[in-house]
């Protein structure tokens, strides 16, 4: 019997290839971070972490660093108070319009960022001279800004949770007495850990690695760590920018790997 | 005790669904809806260098990008690079998705996995900087090259179209491959078995029973792809640098640096638009010529 021959050497290399292509730049990056030179030449002269100190001393990392941190956690806890009901009426409501409503629910993320960006940009500043209220270039702004992000990734995770759990158990404890709102505190929202979990982990990699959208909504001298990270490679290329490509890696693979104990991580597309 | 109407939140209807969508839906109508239907408004207004809005309707701003043949050539250029992108990320990712959704040891399967949504996460700034780093004067590929004897001096490789292709494709990629992975994955085995046992070889094999059925992922993918590629902005911005325009960076220019905001609106909505127009047709057109599996006979 002929069979797709998956252990085919060929076959092997080129998929391994494919993947290596993927994935050389991160290790590239890596592996730089931790060189000695001055500039970036190959071979090195030698190693050093001389460069995440040099990192953590420019102001420019150390507070995009810190920016973005406090942007992605916000708006991941506002994504999560406004979606996770938006997922309850999705699985167990029933009403006319459901399909428009969850395209719209998933309307963030199709909507190009820059241009998503450009038009909140342009909103912000249109606010403020009809209302004084100053909102582009500040920090609430920004979260906002962001907050509409997560939306898609916690409601989708969270509906895919509680549909593979069905509502049996919720019914049991609705008729053993409990009331409404103890089952979804009790038993709805426990069911729905692994994709509350994997919604919250996803949402905050998507705002902390927001590039597209936020250089539109930064103000002048705050910047969030991607955009600090693309305007020091507009004019340098040093071990230093590595360092902290780095440490967003390390960050990131960090969260990935955790969630993957919840939600496997293939299934959130 | 508790009848059926009691159920309220559990079993939401009316009220109750409408206080569950309500805070998410006026998110998104106020800070996604409200701001795009306001810059399509933007991009009908007259622009006057200094004056900060001038109202108007018109469409001048459509005119002047169709007739200045700069930014006819900024968006044929993106139009170009994202066709190219995705057709190339559809042929490299199929072998990969193939074999991630194939392979027999679970270890194996999510270590590949986590390898291909590994980079997909990373952020664009990141990824980018990686390919920098590979791409420069004295980044890994000269250094490669002419330590192997390959060339003398380093070959230029930033700052050209071609690196800017590679790398939109290498962040690209790893969508295509999960995509096609997933579809695969739901595909029986033994109906690929039976193609094969019916005496095709493994291209007719391919292109009669694996390709239709994977169709929908095709699909997918080639969308995905093909949108990330319309609106990359930090690959063409920072590999491609000052003279290899595309649109995503050229709107950001004209909003932010050029405060022309009527252009900048129109240039943003001719992106949405020839987007939107590219995929729907391509997939009307994929789906049409998708081979219909049950005519197949080798």
């Amino acid at each position: 019997m002929k069979s797709f021959q998956i252990s085919s050497a060929l076959y092997r290399f080129v998929v391994f290839a494919t993947l290596l292509f993927v994935i050389t730049p991160l290790i590239a990056v890596i592996w730089v971070s931790g060189f000695s030179n001055k500039v970036i030449s190959f071979p090195p002269q030698g190693y050093s972490f001389d460069w995440y100190l040099n990192a953590w001393r420019l102001d420019t990392f150390r507070e995009g660093f810190w920016l973005s941190l406090k942007v992605s956690l916000m708006s991941t806890a506002i994504g999560m108070l406004v979606g996770v009901p938006a997922a309850l009426a999705m699985v167990r409501g029933n009403f006319p319009g459901k399909a428009f409503v969850s395209t719209l629910l998933m309307s963030p993320m199709m909507i190009p960022g820059v241009v998503a960006g450009s038009a909140l940009y342009v909103y912000f500043i249109q606010f403020e001279l009809l209302s004084t209220v100053q909102v582009a270039a500040t920090l609430p702004g920004l979260i906002a800004a962001h907050s509409v992000l997560t939306i898609p990734w916690i409601v989708r995770l969270v509906v895919a949770s509680l549909i593979s759990n069905g509502n049996q158990i919720e019914e049991a404890a609705l008729n053993l007495g409990a009331t409404p709102w103890t089952v979804i505190r009790r038993v709805t929202l426990p069911m729905a850990r692994p994709g509350l979990v994997a919604g919250g982990l996803f949402s905050f990699i998507v705002s902390f690695t927001d590039l597209e959208k936020s250089i539109f909504l930064v103000g002048p001298g705050s910047t969030t760590l991607p955009i600090a990270i693309v305007n020091y490679l507009e004019w340098n290329l040093d071990p230093t920018v590595s360092a902290v490509a780095t440490i967003q890696i390390l960050m990131i693979g960090a969260a990935l790997v955790f969630s993957d104990r919840y939600v496997k991580l293939s299934r959130a597309f | 005790m508790s009848g059926p109407l009691q159920l309220g939140p559990l079993r939401p209807n009316g009220k109750g669904v409408s206080m569950l969508l309500s805070p998410s839906l006026l998110f998104i109508v106020v800070l996604l809806l409200g701001p795009l239907v306001l810059l399509g408004r933007y991009s009908l207004n007259h622009f006057e260098p200094g004056q900060f809005m001038v109202q108007g309707f018109t469409a001048e701003n459509y005119g002047r990008f169709f007739s200045d043949p700069f930014y006819r050539g900024v968006l044929f250029r993106t139009i170009w690079i994202a066709v190219l992108s995705t057709i190339i990320c559809l042929v490299l990712g199929i072998l990969p998705a193939y074999f991630i959704a194939r392979v027999q040891s679970a270890k194996w399967k999510s270590l590949l996995l986590i390898m291909v949504i590994l980079p997909l996460f990373m952020g664009n700034a990141v990824r980018v900087a990686g390919w920098m780093v590979l791409l420069a004067d004295r980044g890994l590929i000269n250094a490669f090259m002419q330590a192997v004897g390959l060339t003398q001096e380093p070959v230029q490789m930033l700052y050209t179209g071609t690196a800017v292709l590679v790398g939109i494709i290498s962040v690209n990629l790893p969508f295509m491959i999960i995509t096609l992975q997933s579809v695969i994955e739901g595909i029986d085995r033994p109906l690929e078995e039976a193609g094969l046992n019916l005496g095709a070889n493994h291209f007719q094999m391919f292109r009669r029973v694996l390709l239709p059925l994977m169709m929908p992922g095709v699909i997918t993918g080639t969308v995905l792809c093909f949108i990330l590629a319309m609106n990359a902005y930090a690959t063409p911005l920072l590999i491609g640098g000052p003279k290899f325009q595309m649109m995503a960076p050229a709107v950001y220019e004209q909003i932010t640096r050029s405060s022309n905001w009527p252009f900048g609106a129109a240039l943003a909505f001719v992106l949405m638009a020839s987007t939107l127009f590219l995929t729907v047709f391509s997939s009307w057109a994929m789906g049409r010529k998708s081979p219909a599996p049950a005519k197949a006979h080798a």
